[in-house]
């Protein structure tokens, strides 16, 4: 038997929050469906270990061959403080193979330390988003064509609880709650909000002009032509809105975004834009706005918009300065400076892809083509 | 701050071991848990001018996918992972371990249907290797797993690790040129002889070694390093030998193994634990029961065996050798997947002669031999 001194060590293997477990087959089988040959990159820290574990187990099972390639903050941060300008602007066939090989990439965002990038002077940040450019039109235009399918998830980690407010306990319950993860049949959730947004997508569609109105904020984007996407679960998960990219040339009037918009680290509030011609010709923020201005002069397209959205996640009510929850409150809009998504028609490129949102649910109007469409953050 | 000895490390294996420059792509490979020293190799890659690259494995991701992956799965060759190895200008590879034992019910059979597919890989490696287009290092990260192996705490680990990489030195860098200046000379010393004869405990064994060529291992592949090794004759080995120490493979221990050899091959073989184990890794393939390498160990400052092969192979004292693969730079024809190095202490009352004649005794050279001194520095 074992002696008093260790009686109270009672030996558990480890054993996965079973939601974990729900969110890696969720993903699997839901979001990028994974086949019997597909080549599965799960990128993302080293610290959502638990989960690139269950995604491997999910992956295997379905016949897939997991590609895991977990990245230490510590050491990217080092990079992008230290580097030359070559070395930054160095683009390596090891970096190509990621891009090109995979069928499925999942994408794992955490955080040991949401600021962990915040000593790296911005146009080190800049210089290696414009190198990898390319790269990233190379991923967008496989997703577009098809040769890839790709998910972007959250794993609930102290640093992004600590910007929410929130305890890690807490966070958890929030992630997971907003993927409806608990419910008997997630997937059957996800089906039926995704006939729910399909019809809002729909109605948008044979909209030419969207205004929104909104405290500060008087802004119309040009969405003819473009193909209006359901934000179903398949792409970023959780999910829920609807988006597409606007005419890149005629975006005009002003706004002011209601949530704080870290971007790589760094903590920009109040941003406030105004453009003209589908130009942003003039920025501010409460915060971080030198460094709003180097992101956006990065290259021709960053001071462009790449995007135009509709949260419809009513699950999600709070912000918790954490972009993939924020965007998709129900009953907000974002904007996103840069790339553009090919499958929606969009034409600008960029090495930018930065998403602001705004609140429409207290007083806030859309009018499509003149005629109302959402007051109060509800569709009419 | 970061530990300086974890500093000097990384500026050895850029320096010295690799000697990186402008441009260098550079993979370096190791668990999440070397994360500090991970670091500090980008760092110093990044110092030199070249263009780090990591590959970091996480606990778990092994043992679920072999645990559950079909034999198709385990076969399959990643098509990345021919064009990286064309690709980068160096590897560094950093061992470590959460669980040294984290393998132990995963059938080695599937271990080593892995291991096969990724053969075309490992070829070029050595292809690219020999060809001196790729320059390579395997070093450790102190981490508990290995201390526990090694009956010490981290903290003393961490002494062992640094210390048998003489890290405490100022200038560790020219230590190891100085040292590997003795071990060509020693080298030199050795290319001369035909057979060399170990003497030892339960042990008397004849390894022909004729014409082939003794290499210096000075920090340049392995950091620590310390050792002199050659590629034995197929067909000469004979006599018998018991190794000191565990025979470690794939996570397990072999204990007490004892081999005899007749023509080069072994024809018998037992072991106080693991003799199963043994005789299936012997059977594995044609080159798995002939000698691959022969060497002896040169690192005084590694002074005990500590279940790593990276050390324990260095032991100052020690000699050692491999079933399976041989190295081609040194003569070695023999080819096997297997290559299994195994370790015969000789400090106490060990003797190795060469033609003949005794040149090393209790663990030390002969003055008249070989006079150089192997002493670590410092």
């Amino acid at each position: 038997m074992t002696g008093p001194a260790r009686g109270e060590s009672v030996v558990f293997a480890p054993v996965p929050d079973p939601r974990l477990t729900t969110l890696s087959e969720l993903l699997c089988r839901y979001s990028v469906d994974v086949q019997p040959g597909d080549l599965v990159l799960v990128e993302g820290p080293a610290l959502a270990q638990p989960l690139m574990v269950e995604l491997v187990k999910s992956v295997t099972d379905l016949g897939g061959h997991p590609m895991v390639r977990p990245r230490l903050e510590t050491a990217d941060a080092l990079v992008m403080e230290r580097a030359s300008r070559s070395q930054l602007e160095a683009v390596t066939e090891l970096d190509r193979l990621e891009v090109e090989l995979p069928t499925k990439t999942l994408t794992i965002w955490a955080a040991e330390n949401t600021r962990y990038l915040s000593s790296a002077p911005a146009e080190h940040l800049a210089a290696r988003s414009a190198a990898m450019r390319p790269l990233f039109d190379r991923s967008l235009e496989r997703i577009a064509a098809g040769d890839m399918r790709w998910c972007g998830t959250c794993f609930p980690c102290h640093a992004a609880a600590q910007d929410a407010g929130m305890s890690l306990a807490d966070w958890e319950d929030f992630v997971f709650g907003a993927g409806h993860l608990t419910d008997a049949d997630p997937v059957a959730f996800w089906r039926e909000q995704s006939a729910r947004q399909a019809a809002i997508a729909e109605r948008l569609s044979a909209v030419r002009e969207l205004r929104f109105v909104a405290e500060d904020t008087d802004i119309t984007v040009e969405v003819g032509g473009r193909t209006w996407l359901n934000a179903d679960g398949h792409e970023n998960f959780p999910d829920g809105e609807v988006y597409t990219s606007p005419v890149e040339t005629a975006t005009r009037g002003h706004v002011r975004f209601s949530f704080d918009a870290p971007y790589n680290g760094r903590e920009v509030s109040g941003v406030r834009l105004w453009f003209e011609d589908g130009r942003v010709v003039r920025e501010e923020a409460d915060r971080g706005g030198d460094y709003l201005t180097q992101m956006l002069d990065q290259d021709e397209g960053a001071r462009r918009l790449g995007e135009v959205a509709f949260g419809l996640n009513d699950e999600i009510q709070q912000a918790s300065r954490d972009t993939l929850f924020d965007e998709k409150i129900g009953g907000t809009f974002h904007l996103a400076l840069g790339a553009a998504f090919p499958e929606a028609g969009g034409a600008n490129r960029s090495g930018l892809h930065w998403d602001m949102v705004c609140d429409l649910r207290q007083g806030g109007e859309v009018y499509g083509d003149g005629e109302l469409l959402v007051r109060d953050g509800r569709f009419v | 701050m970061s530990d300086q000895r974890l500093v000097r490390l990384a500026d050895v294996i850029a320096g010295h071991s690799l000697e990186l420059g402008e441009g260098d792509l550079v993979l370096i490979q190791g668990p999440a848990l070397a994360e500090p020293l991970l670091v500090e190799l980008t760092r110093a890659v990044l110092d030199r001018g070249g263009v780090p690259r990591l590959r970091v494995t996480v606990d778990g991701v092994d043992a679920a996918f072999l645990g559950r992956a079909s034999d198709e799965q385990l076969g399959w060759l990643p098509p990345y992972a021919l064009s990286e190895m064309e690709a980068i200008d160096a590897r560094i590879s950093v061992i470590g371990a959460w669980n040294t034992r984290e393998l132990n019910r995963v059938d080695p059979a599937r271990i080593a249907k892995r291991q096969a597919a990724a053969a075309p890989v490992m070829e070029r490696f050595m292809e690219r290797s020999a060809a001196g287009d790729l320059r390579w290092c395997v070093t450790a990260f102190p981490c508990d797993a290995f201390a526990q192996d090694s009956d010490m705490s981290l903290e003393a680990y961490e002494r062992f690790v640094y210390g048998a990489g003489w890290l405490h030195l100022p200038d560790p860098v020219a230590a190891w040129r100085g040292f590997a200046t003795t071990l060509e000379a020693l080298c030199e010393r050795l290319s001369g002889v035909r057979t060399i004869r170990v003497l030892a405990e339960d042990t008397d064994l004849s390894v022909g070694v004729a014409e082939r060529t003794w290499v210096a291992s000075k920090g340049s592949h392995n950091f620590p390093d310390g050792e002199v090794f050659t590629g034995p004759l197929e067909t000469a080995t004979a006599g018998h030998i018991r190794f000191s120490f565990p025979g470690i493979i794939g996570g397990r221990e072999v204990e007490d193994i004892r081999l005899r050899f007749e023509g080069g091959r072994v024809v018998a073989s037992e072991a106080a634990s693991g003799e199963d184990y043994l005789h299936r890794i012997i059977a594995l393939d044609d080159g798995a029961s002939i000698l691959g390498e022969f060497a002896i160990g040169t690192n005084y400052a590694v002074d005990r065996f500590t279940k790593q092969i990276l050390f324990d192979e260095k032991i100052g004292g020690t000699c050692h050798m491999a079933l399976g693969a041989g190295y081609p730079n040194t003569g070695s024809t023999n080819v096997s997947a297997l290559h299994w190095d195994m370790v015969c202490d000789l400090r106490d009352g060990g003797e190795l002669q060469a033609d003949g004649e005794p040149i090393y005794r209790d663990g030390r050279f002969l003055p008249g031999f070989f006079d150089g001194s192997l002493d670590p520095p410092g």
